[in-house]
């Protein structure tokens, strides 16, 4: 049987997703006997326009981006959004809440004005293509990663949780960030990391996005019990939740 | 099985099934028949279903339609997930994992010298041809024999070679229906609630089996309800998620029942006031 | 029975000894502010004075995810049976009749030999409730101290421990305890004290009514207010589900290894508040309001759970759904004594 190819690619994202692929290590040499990777600039240098499994790192920034996620799209089989920049827009899509000369402006200074940098609303691959999986999280897990492709590779459909991090965080025994009186996305973001920011005391920064029905009209009246407010919490999802 | 198991069986252990016919039955249907690799005998009473496995992508239950009068296991897998998209790409020769048989049964013995009257919406034909098939080759021990087919479009419809036969006879009614017209087709339009009225046994005395998609059930309840048939008398089969087949997983409950042991066959009777039901 | 006294050093003696020997032992240990069941190190580590632990030590006979099978992939498969002995220290009441009712559920109608052999391989050491947590109600669920279930009972009485050992295996764990001796009438005197004090005692929120009435309560109370009221906030994130010493729902999921010609079919915990618990293939959801999958938990404690174990009220009153809620509406007592409010109690 002739292994499927897939090809690498990324957008606007800090490429930690990719790094967290290298990071598999000796696993990576599991992989690359079940798959032929054909392009991938951050660990080769070859290219193709030839590949089954097309996997997307990055948000869509700019007009030229839309048109090279268009073609990868008609190129591949099965198109893979990977990590929260190409699941949500990530970080990014902060932006999306100014003006965006000024954002320009404000990154790059005289240097904005350059044609490469005409930069637009930030959109998330689905919002541009057909997106066949998405691999949440920022950056990935790279044990998800790897039996999510185990999955598709063996012809199943891979299981990615649609139910909040609180599953994940009470089932590691950690102490709940609102009994602290504090802020924490964990009841309304997808889970599938295994919770670890909580569990070192941090709050869920909701870097998976959001679950498919989220309870937000629950928020006002939850957060007054916590001497806590909405606006508090809204302040918190703007970092990978902006809409 | 190891020491400590005391001679008990594994319950979520399947046994492997050996595919020796398949084949489509529409754009979506696989038709499949299986033979054990046990060669042990496999007893079961129609209305129940068996949980069927591919090993490595999952696990589901599946209605049997054959009758325990043929010869193996007959199995249709609709093509809607995961699981059952891996089913369809399997061919003669490969192998399932089967366990079972679970879950109640259609009421075989105690309809005997009643008539049958079986609705049925869609993929809900599957379930109730193991006990159309039994009635059939029990012919005597049953009074009437009708059958109303509802199929959302002509290309649908399943099982039409036997079904045509069955057309044929006259110690069986077979009346089909179709929800959209199509050239090829010059029979009823309409869902099957619409035969209802043409059935031409004594429907309050009848046995009437039901089954079909979630929404069918509310309307041809009603309209039974309408035709004077006591609640005692109909039986409906129904589908719900279910992960272990025997009681233990939660998935399947409606409110106190357990589809997989106390269903998926229910008497409506004592089903009717279970609010999650239908 | 056989009830002995022992010294608390020589209760830390006899567990120093265990942790030394092959079995696991596991025992109630402090978490940051809290309390945790996990694998013991070190015998001064034991807590047995702790109030509640976050998780019960259901995840010890039920452990989050456990293997089934070993396949291969399209093929066979076998069993994989895991039965290391372990003693399990620190058990509360509450939980052991969690433990004991997850034992019926499991080994009535189809016998579930994984549990069962796992739960056959383990040993517990239950002890009475030293300290009340802030939301434990097991007084009013009648499950403040416990006859049965447990190999051995502890109960602390100052300085020493009583020990009530019940089992086979628990007679011979006793035997190894240097220095126990027959309990005199004054230990005795003692213990009853602990646990006549906890059998009112353990009761931060008082149910209404007697456990035993509430299948007969709920009958009645399908379409009650209560709640669409309470499940408007909930945030279907099964958090009460998940610290519920008896819930005990799971889902089965493959998972293939890198040679994709082998893999194992895993039990993980789920819960029937999770958005998607009772959906089937093709996505027609059985179960899609917030509401109904919030009265489906508490219907499942007080009155479908019951009618399975003869009447016993799958609610144990450990409270650890009331901490674990973030919208602070899970307190099934709340929402019982809500819908005792207009009924007749028979």
């Amino acid at each position: 049987m002739t292994k499927p190819r897939v090809a690498i690619f990324d957008f606007a994202c800090c490429e930690g997703c990719q790094l967290q692929i290298v990071n598999l290590e000796e696993e990576i040499l599991n992989l690359i006997e079940l798959v032929d990777v054909v392009e991938w600039r951050e660990a080769m240098s070859e290219q193709s326009h030839e590949y089954d499994i097309a996997i997307i790192e990055g948000s869509i920034t700019r007009d030229e981006d839309v048109k090279r996620l268009e073609v990868i799209r008609s190129r591949a089989k099965v198109l893979i959004a990977l990590g929260s920049c190409a699941t949500s827009g990530g970080v990014n899509r902060m932006k999306n809440s100014f003006d965006l000369n000024e954002v320009r402006t404000c990154v790059y200074g005289r240097d904005g004005a350059m044609p490469h940098l005409n930069t637009r609303l930030t959109q998330a691959c689905h919002e541009v293509v057909a997106v066949d999986y998405k691999i949440y999280g920022c950056p990935i897990d790279n044990a998800e990663f790897a039996q999510i492709l185990r999955a598709l590779l063996v012809g199943k459909k891979p299981f990615i949780p649609d139910y909040p991090v609180c599953v994940e965080c009470k089932a590691r025994e950690t102490v709940c960030r609102y009994e602290y009186d504090e802020i924490c996305m964990g009841p309304i973001v997808r889970a599938g990391c295994g919770a670890p920011c909580p569990s070192v005391g941090w709050r869920c920064f909701g870097c998976r996005g959001l679950v498919d029905n989220p309870n937000v009209q629950a928020a006002q009246e939850v957060m007054d019990k916590y001497r806590l407010t909405v606006d508090d919490l809204k302040q918190k999802m703007v970092l990978f939740n902006t809409k | 099985m190891c020491e400590c198991c005391n001679g008990k069986k594994d319950i979520y252990r399947p046994q492997l099934w050996t595919i020796n016919k398949h084949r489509m039955l529409n754009g979506t249907e696989m038709y499949l028949h299986l033979d054990p690799d046990s060669g042990k005998a496999f007893d079961y009473i129609p209305g129940q279903f068996v949980e069927v496995s591919l090993a490595g992508i999952g696990e589901a239950p599946i209605s049997i339609s054959s009758s325990p009068t043929q010869k193996g296991l007959e199995l249709v897998v609709r093509n809607v997930g995961g699981l059952t998209k891996a089913i369809h790409k399997l061919k003669a020769g490969d192998k399932l994992g089967i366990r079972g048989p679970y879950g109640s049964t259609y009421p075989v013995s105690q309809a005997k010298g009643k008539d049958l009257v079986f609705i049925c919406g869609g993929i809900g034909l599957v379930p109730q041809l193991s006990f159309i098939r039994y009635a059939m080759d029990h012919r005597a021990d049953y009074g009437s024999i009708t059958v109303l087919i509802g199929t959302k479009c002509h290309d649908m419809r399943l099982f039409r070679e036997e079904i045509a036969l069955w057309s044929e006879r006259k110690d069986i009614t077979i009346i089909e229906t179709i929800d959209e017209a199509h050239d090829c087709w010059d029979g009823n339009v309409g869902v099957v609630t619409t035969l209802i009225p043409r059935v031409e046994s004594d429907l309050p005395a009848s046995q009437v089996l039901v089954c079909g998609p979630p929404i069918m059930y509310k309307f041809v309840l009603m309209a039974l309800a309408e035709a004077g048939v006591p609640e005692e008398n109909i039986y409906v089969n129904l589908e719900r998620r279910m992960k272990c087949g025997v009681g233990k997983c939660g998935h399947c409950q409606i409110n106190d029942k357990y589809v997989c042991q106390d269903g998926p066959v229910f008497r409506w009777s004592d089903l009717a006031l279970v609010p999650e039901a239908i | 029975m056989s009830v002995s006294t022992v010294s608390k050093e020589q209760f830390r003696s006899f567990v120093a000894a265990l942790i030394g020997s092959e079995q696991t032992v596991v025992g109630v240990q402090a978490k940051n502010d809290k309390f945790a069941f996990g694998p013991l190190r070190r015998a001064e580590d034991l807590r047995l004075d702790y109030d509640v632990t976050i998780l019960s030590p259901r995840k010890y006979l039920l452990p989050p995810k456990e293997t089934l099978l070993n396949f291969q992939v399209a093929g066979d498969s076998q069993t994989v049976c895991d039965c290391q002995p372990m003693v399990l220290i620190g058990v509360h009441p509450y939980d052991m009749a969690a433990i004991s009712q997850m034992d019926e559920l499991f080994s009535q109608g189809e016998y579930d030999t994984h549990y069962m052999n796992r739960r056959q391989a383990i040993t517990i050491i239950a002890c009475d409730v030293a300290t009340a947590s802030a939301n434990v109600f097991a007084s009013s669920m009648n499950t403040a101290t416990v006859d049965s279930g447990f190999d051995i009972l502890l109960t602390d009485i100052g300085g020493a421990y009583v020990v009530q050992a019940d089992t086979d295996k628990g007679r011979a764990l006793v035997k190894k305890m240097a220095g126990a001796k027959p309990a005199g009438a004054d230990d005795m005197a003692k213990r009853k004290a602990v646990q006549e004090k906890n059998r009112t005692g353990l009761n931060k929120h008082v149910l209404e009514c007697k456990p035993a009435f509430l299948p007969k309560l709920l009958e009645k109370t399908y379409d009650h207010p209560v709640w669409e009221d309470k499940a408007r906030l909930c945030y279907s994130c099964g958090s009460c589900n998940q610290v519920c010493p008896t819930c005990y729902c799971f889902d089965v999921q493959d998972e293939v290894n890198w040679d994709l010609k082998t893999g194992s079919r895993c039990r993980v915990w789920d819960g029937c508040l999770l958005e998607n618990f009772a959906t089937v293939a093709g996505n027609h959801n059985f179960r899609k309001n917030r509401s109904a999958r919030f009265r489906h938990r508490l219907y499942r404690k007080g009155k479908y759970v019951p009618s399975k174990i003869g009447g016993q009220i799958a609610c144990v009153g450990c409270g650890r759904c009331v901490s674990a809620c973030t919208a602070k509406i899970a307190n099934p007592v709340d929402v019982y004594n809500t819908l005792l409010e207009n009924t007749e109690i028979g």
